[in-house]
């Protein structure tokens, strides 16, 4: 695989040069009359080297290993597959047993020619495999092998024909090229469009993973609603998970959490920062601004974990002790208030630095006609500044919400883990996250609705913040229009 | 052109000698940094300094009621910032220091017991972009009197509106869509309604910054008829970099050349019989 990857690199770095050289030449050494700059004739060779044989590479890759396995399972009878289990626990124990015999013959437990003509009545293949270092789960039995031997022996083939049509294709994209390579060719405008194909493929990537999560996040919760009844999930009030049966997963208290802490950060995020922004956009002198600015920039970069620490160890027992307590609301350390106020501080940098480039991009003029009509400084921010950059701030705090609404770490550390459904700020409750992660760490088992329940709050999650970030995105760009 | 100027002519007679505004031995410099001191002293001190940059020399300047002046001059002369110094715009930039003495009807307005933002609410000031406030029409309108607490009741503060939109000759276009924002009018409409914002405050001076530079001539002569109408209520000052204009609609013209003021006089004269050669040359397009 690596050696193929060089192989097909060097070619194209063989490619550049001859192509370069070729395109000189053409020119009778005089690079002035070539249509593009040499540079560009050499990487137009060495692409029509390198993209479409790593192309059928990756395309190979793929395909191979589905081939091998649709050939390989019809050798399994099928009552074989039933009792094991399923299609993919048979396929598995195949490639293992496949991987296994190459790793024997790598290590020397016997000779290639042994290995394929290994016998399940004559070798103990489990124990052979022990010995150099390769587990087996159960003793091979001989539809397996059979599968396994094929299985290797067509990767073998397919190996070996994969060297030759990928090599080969790098040669005659290579030739091709570098015959077509004259100082008429338009290389700079070839080069230009594979420009444009590589970032048509970035964006796409990015695209298509955001499709893949959603769809692998779709089917799980599918599977989970076939377990347990939607009106459950997201009307129930109760949230009781036991691996025993008979659990009760209730959204709505775990929902009324997250937007309870969230509503708190926010009511801390929202006014320090803006009105930090404002000091700093319309205020500030350079000198302030120049220190004060990556000062409060310094609070984006603490990790959370150390913001749960903060809420953990200093701000929980403070409220309790100084609120809580002397209220009478509660003896609990972990509270929505202590999650949502470091939370809260956590989001500070994130409004006041959003607003603040958004506040800065209002234009002077604005602010000079305002002067010039005898407004004054904070008349001036109120009124003309703060309407005009509000769809810019409104779309910072969505955006700071939705990263609220995401947050586990400051929450598991400062409001706990109970889900309850609670009006007390000071009692301790907790959020969709959190509870996301307590269903999928441990021991779980992957078909039970108490496991999979973690990806209908995983959905449901994604689907507020989605909402919060397109509603967003909408405000900001209609923000963007109004100067133009 | 001749009648009008003709006319001026007359009206400036009748107005003569009424001072509305003076400017005296004014220096402005900019990267001053947060240097204080006596001013006598300071201006001497800043214009030694080479990382100074020493925009306005000892210029002196006087503003006549009822009366339209124009401020020409080459891009960089200082005209621009000569003009913000008549409103202490000047104060908002980071930096920079105004020495000297301008008055406003006698009174030094950079006196310490002098509120800028009252100043500016008497000499109000037209912007070279139009720069409407992203708000409705109206409110861009009353914006000025409603910071200024200049009207009682709500009838009172439409009428206000309505008389400085007709003003500003824009209010039948305007009239039936007051609540349409005012960044979706056209750019000479726009210029039209910051002037009708600038006049609602009721000022006694109106510094106009190169009002029609960004506008056509369509536009353009529309603001320069307004700029004559204006003048019979407020003494105006406009910079310009339109000789034309500047002959078409004051009577007073100032030129302005590398930050010194080389002449002061009748628009009549400097453009007839200009007495510094260098006005003549900028005049005639040699220099500029």
């Amino acid at each position: 695989m690596l050696s193929i990857l060089t192989a097909i690199v060097v070619l194209g770095g063989l490619g550049f040069f001859l192509g370069r050289q070729r395109a000189i030449a053409s020119a009778g050494g005089d690079a002035r009359i070539l249509h593009s700059l040499p540079v560009y004739y050499g990487t137009n060779v060495a692409l029509l080297t390198v993209v479409p044989a790593v192309l059928v590479l990756g395309v190979w890759l793929i395909v191979q290993p589905m081939v091998i396995a649709g050939a390989a399972i019809d050798l399994i009878p099928e009552q074989g597959v039933t009792q094991a289990g399923s299609r993919d626990l048979v396929m598995s124990d195949v490639r293992r047993l496949a991987d296994g015999i190459n790793t024997g013959v790598e290590r020397g437990a016997f000779t290639a020619a042994e290995a394929a003509s290994l016998d399940t009545a004559t070798t103990d293949i489990r124990a052979v495999l022990a010995d150099v270092g390769v587990a087996l789960g159960t003793d091979v039995e001989p539809a397996i092998l059979a599968a396994a031997q094929r299985s290797r022996q067509m990767s073998d083939t397919a190996s070996t024909w994969m060297q030759v049509i990928v090599l080969g294709l790098a040669v005659a994209g290579l030739t091709y090229a570098w015959l077509r390579t004259n100082k008429d060719l338009r290389a700079r405008n070839t080069v230009e469009r594979a420009i444009l194909g590589l970032l048509i493929t970035a964006s796409t990537l990015a695209i298509l993973t955001t499709v893949g999560i959603v769809l692998s996040m779709v089917w799980e919760s599918a599977n989970f609603f076939q377990l347990y009844r939607w009106q459950d999930f997201f009307f129930g009030l109760e949230w009781r998970p036991s691996f025993e049966g008979g659990s009760e997963l209730g959204l709505i208290p775990l929902l009324w959490g997250t937007i309870y802490i969230s509503l708190i950060a926010l009511l801390v995020a929202v006014p320090i920062g803006l009105f930090a922004a404002i000091y700093m956009a319309e205020y500030a002198s350079r000198r302030v601004r120049s220190v004060a600015k990556p000062l409060i920039e310094v609070l984006a970069g603490i990790p959370t974990i150390v913001y749960g620490l903060f809420a953990l160890i200093t701000v929980g027992p403070l409220l309790r002790d100084y609120f809580a307590a002397p209220l009478g609301l509660g003896t609990s350390s972990s509270s929505v208030m202590t999650a949502g106020i470091v939370m809260g501080i956590m989001l500070i940098p994130f409004v006041s630095s959003l607003s603040d480039d958004i506040i800065n991009a209002v234009p002077q003029s604005l602010r000079d006609g305002s002067y010039g009509l005898g407004a004054t400084q904070s008349e001036t921010v109120k009124q003309v500044v703060l309407p005009a950059a509000l769809p810019g701030i409104v779309g910072a705090i969505l955006l700071a919400a939705s990263r609220a609404i995401g947050e586990t770490m400051i929450v598991v550390l400062g409001a706990g883990a109970a889900a309850r459904l609670d009006l007390n700020p000071f009692e301790a409750m907790t959020t969709v996250t959190v509870k996301i992660v307590g269903q999928l760490t441990g021991d779980t088992d992957f078909s039970s609705p108490e496991a999979l329940v973690a990806f209908a709050l995983g959905l449901t999650l994604f689907a507020i913040t989605l909402c919060l970030n397109i509603f967003a995105l909408v405000i900001v760009r209609k923000y963007r229009e109004q100067y133009e | 052109m001749k009648d009008l100027n003709e006319m001026s002519q007359t009206d400036q007679e009748s107005a003569v000698d009424v001072l509305k505004m003076q400017a005296r031995g004014v220096d402005v410099f900019y990267g001053a940094g947060g240097r204080t001191g006596s001013a006598a002293g300071m201006a001497a001190d800043l214009a030694a300094d080479k990382n100074v940059t020493h925009a306005i020399k000892g210029v002196d300047v006087d503003i006549a009621d009822k009366t339209v002046t124009a401020f020409i001059g080459p891009s960089g002369c200082g005209k621009s910032t000569f003009l913000r110094v008549l409103n202490r715009m000047n104060d908002t930039i980071e930096g920079c220091r105004v020495t000297g003495k301008v008055t406003l009807e006698g009174e030094d307005i950079y006196d310490p017991n002098v509120d800028p933002v009252q100043l500016r609410a008497k000499v109000g000031m037209v912007f070279q972009k139009p720069n409407p406030f992203p708000k409705s029409i109206f409110d861009n309108v009353a914006y000025g009197p409603r910071i200024h607490g200049l009207s009682s009741n709500k009838a009172d503060l439409a009428d206000i509106v309505e008389r400085s939109l007709r003003r500003a000759a824009i209010w039948n276009e305007v009239k039936d869509r007051l609540d349409a924002p005012g960044t979706g009018l056209s750019g000479g409409q726009q210029q039209r309604l910051c002037i009708a914002r600038a006049v609602a405050t009721s000022p006694e001076v109106l510094l106009m910054d190169e009002p029609c530079s960004s506008l056509d001539p369509i536009a353009t002569a529309q603001v320069e008829e307004l700029i004559d109408d204006l003048r019979s209520r407020y003494s105006v000052v406009i910079v310009t970099h339109s000789m034309q204009q500047a002959a078409r609609v004051s009577q007073k013209t100032a030129f302005f050349h590398l930050g010194n003021l080389v002449e002061f006089g009748d628009t009549d004269k400097i453009f007839t019989n200009p007495s510094d050669p260098r006005t003549e040359s900028y005049i005639t397009g040699r220099i500029g």
